[in-house]
């Protein structure tokens, strides 16, 4: 695969500097195309206090497809599907945005920016997009709840979630509004 | 892939409000035959609309209801059962290609052009022929809604659900590129064939088209054409060249420009690492096999077709254009519109993956990566502004008051609106020739060329008789418009074949003729034996004479009764009508006359 000087090059880069709250590593030395990284909550947000786990599948095409973002910790948030593995909803991350000279950190920001700001007007979760809108106090209420019901303690990467991460790299965007 | 939505789109056509979208043969709803027909079927179908049906023609513009074809019409409604059925059997709605399902839609407007603009990479002529077709069947259309406006009413509203399941199907839609990245060499007469049915305008330029250019390469409309094109035609002239040492030049150059692209580019080095390898891998794969030219242009081949290796090229090509933008704003700041300015116009325009070329970007490219070499691009544009020919343009642009022997290689393209393919012109040593012989034998060339230019397709055959394919350079010209004049044959013997007669010996050279065109290698890019075509061909279209009053293309009838009756089918009554169509092989008559049809003027299309 052509593009593994660059994966490993992005990784390294990733672990010796990564993103503010954020730790990279493989799910399995062998596989550069399967990261796994653990999210803490940002803070001045509900999901302070919480650690999430991230699940980034390359696709063979990489950097020419977008990899496959999803979280494996439930998160309430509009933009992530509200089961396991949750999809998330990013426009960097969909066909028509992609772009080859996105980096993997470039991903990681965004979707922490996600995590501070949820972007209401493209959701995948509606009920909770016009919670977010219309009743901000019930939404950070939500919100904590789940952080307190998923999101504490050590992160699970479950080795099948990990998996069906996978089958989602065939279809990217799929799942996105 | 876009069968399965097709078929429900039927479904939804067939209960809801479909026009069976058959060729359009009769316009003329207006007559008596078609408002009985159409009035009949809605009235006895109470309340469900009837379709009006023509069946002595095999086709029918079903115009249905909401169960008009099924229970609804009960009593005797058998034109709206009848236009039911049809809907499911003219060839157009049985057609594999989703195109033209949703696209069929009353109703439908806005996405028609939306599918349009979707698929132009499947094949222009289709949606030049869609356009066609539109154009007639609003008028059909118009016509119903005025015998039958109070139901359609109704069937329109309690249909939205369906239209909205057919817009976001269309919405949806992603069309599959076609083809292979870069595809083999082929003769440009396929463009021709590919156009004949299409706009007259196009039909025109196409059928002008293989004088210049013999062959094109098809390039996979997935968005990066353009660039793929420029960077294997990069590729290939450097083979073309035979010059190692020119290659490994190229490569130092591009090399050392990856500075560049991190610098002024503001590209992270290890982003872009390994798409520019390809590209320098590509190139000393290339300088190591080049003593093997069929070998190196096979490399070129399977590298340029394999996707990842193809998309790496592609997008170093992005890159440097986008450095080279980023380095030389100032001639570049007035012709971009974005808003973002330069480095937004980078980042949405150049460096999107599969984002179509444009004309900033094509100048860009052709700075840093041809100019420097030397090479030079000329870009053929077929499109539909006026004029009986392709216009050119080549980069840069000093290069384009220039003759072609004074300039460096050239690189072809051909541009179609959103899409570039690879052309190959006709030997350049007989384009000197053919200059030649305009003057000498301005006087009995444009017979024999008027003739052939309608055979231009089957002229392949010729392309492989050797005394064709090296003329004695200078008297060449002067032998085949004397002695290969088929002038007199054609006007004495008027059912002699045409094929034979435009040979000074045809019974010599009778057994070639007929000999099947062998299949061109696409290691001989610069095909020798299709040097027979300008020295016939390109003189007549510079012809004043002849571009203007455009008579080669007319379809010549002997008689005036039959041109003005419904018997041709140039003619509106008629119900294939076709205007200003060719048919290649159905011109044979053409050549009992060959002055009768330049005597003839007629505006132009």
């Amino acid at each position: 695969m052509a593009s593994q000087k660059r994966i490993a090059k992005e990784l390294s880069e990733c672990m010796a500097n990564p993103p503010a709250g954020m730790r990279v590593s493989l799910a399995n030395d062998a596989d550069v195309h399967k990261w796994h990284i653990v999210l803490e909550g940002p803070p001045n947000t509900p999901y302070v206090g919480g650690t999430f786990g991230l699940v980034i599948v390359l696709p063979p095409e990489y950097p020419f497809k977008a990899p496959v973002v999803t979280f494996a910790t439930r998160i309430y948030h509009p933009n992530v599907t509200n089961d396991t593995p949750g999809k998330i909803c990013l426009g960097l991350l969909k066909t028509e945005n992609w772009k080859p000279s996105f980096k993997i950190q470039t991903v990681l920001q965004a979707v922490r920016g996600l995590l501070v700001e949820p972007q209401p007007d493209d959701p995948l979760e509606a009920r909770i997009a016009d919670e977010f809108r219309s009743d901000r106090k019930e939404f950070e209420k939500n919100a904590r709840q789940y952080v307190t019901q998923y999101a504490k303690g050590p992160v699970k990467f479950d080795k099948k979630l990990t998996s069906t991460a996978g089958d989602a790299a065939a279809t990217p965007g799929a799942s996105s509004s | 892939m876009y069968q399965p939505e097709t078929a429900a789109y039927i479904q939804q056509v067939s209960s809801g409000y479909g026009i069976a979208h058959s060729l359009p043969q009769y316009t003329f709803e207006e007559t008596p035959l078609g408002l009985s027909s159409g009035g009949g079927g809605s009235g006895s179908g109470g309340g469900a609309v009837g379709g009006g049906s023509y069946g002595a023609s095999g086709h029918s513009h079903g115009l249905g209801g909401p169960g008009t074809a099924g229970a609804g019409g009960g009593a005797g409604a058998p034109g709206a059962g009848l236009a039911g059925a049809l809907i499911y059997t003219t060839p157009i709605f049985s057609t594999t290609r989703g195109t033209v399902g949703p696209a069929s839609g009353l109703g439908a407007g806005p996405f028609h052009f939306h599918q349009q603009a979707q698929h132009h990479h499947n094949g222009h002529n289709q949606n030049v022929n869609h356009n066609h077709i539109h154009a007639q069947n609003h008028n059909t259309i118009a016509t119903h809604h005025q015998s039958v406006s109070p139901h359609s009413a109704v069937k329109m509203e309690s249909n939205t659900d369906d239209l909205a399941a057919q817009e976001a199907a269309a919405r949806d839609y992603q069309p599959q590129p076609e083809g292979p990245l870069v595809g083999p060499k082929t003769p440009s007469t396929a463009i021709t064939e590919e156009y004949a049915k299409g706009d007259p305008i196009y039909v025109q330029k196409t059928m002008a088209l293989p004088q210049t250019y013999s062959h094109y390469r098809p390039i996979r409309g997935d968005g990066s054409c353009g660039w793929r094109a420029i960077g294997f035609g990069y590729f290939e002239t450097l083979i073309n060249r035979g010059d190692k040492a020119l290659i490994l030049a190229e490569k130092a150059r591009l090399e050392s420009l990856n500075d560049y692209i991190e610098k002024v580019g503001g590209m992270v080095l290890f982003i872009f690492q390994d798409m520019a390898d390809e590209t320098f891998a590509l190139l000393q794969k290339i300088s190591e096999t080049l003593d093997d030219r069929k070998q190196a242009l096979a490399d070129l081949m399977d590298a340029f077709n394999e996707p990842q290796i193809s998309d790496s090229i592609v997008y170093h090509l992005r890159l440097l254009a986008s450095a080279w933008l980023k380095g030389n704003r100032e001639p570049y700041a007035d012709f971009i519109t974005s808003d973002r300015g330069i480095d937004g116009y980078c980042e949405s325009n150049i460096l999107a993956n599969h984002r179509e070329m444009d004309h900033i970007s094509l100048n860009l490219l052709v700075d840093v990566l041809l100019k420097p070499t030397g090479f030079v691009l000329e870009v053929v544009y077929l499109d539909r502004s006026a004029g009986p020919q392709v216009n050119t343009y080549r980069f840069p642009e000093e290069a384009r008051n220039q003759h072609p022997s004074a300039l460096g290689p050239m690189i072809h393209l051909l541009f179609r609106p959103d899409h570039y393919d690879i052309l190959y012109p006709v030997d350049m040593d007989l384009q000197v020739h053919r200059v030649a012989s305009f003057s000498h034998n301005f006087q009995i060339a444009p017979d024999p060329v008027a003739l052939q230019d309608y055979a231009a397709p089957d002229l392949q055959v010729l392309s492989v008789i050797p005394g064709y394919s090296a003329p004695p350079p200078g008297l060449a010209p002067l032998v085949d418009a004397t002695t290969g004049s088929p002038l007199t044959s054609y006007t004495s013997s008027p059912g002699s074949p045409w094929m034979s007669s435009p040979f000074a010996d045809p019974t010599h050279q009778q057994h070639q003729h007929q000999a099947p065109p062998a299949p061109i290698p696409i290691s001989a890019p610069a095909v020798v034996p299709l040097q027979a075509h300008p020295l016939r061909f390109s003189e007549y279209c510079q012809l004043r004479e002849y571009t203007d009053n455009d008579t080669w293309r007319e379809p010549t009838f002997q008689t005036t009764t039959f041109k003005n009756s419904h018997f041709n089918v140039a003619h509106y009554n008629n119900p294939n009508f076709q205007p200003e169509e060719y048919k290649p092989g159905a011109d044979e008559f053409e050549n009992l006359s060959p002055r009768s049809g330049g005597g003839r003027k007629r505006g132009s299309v």
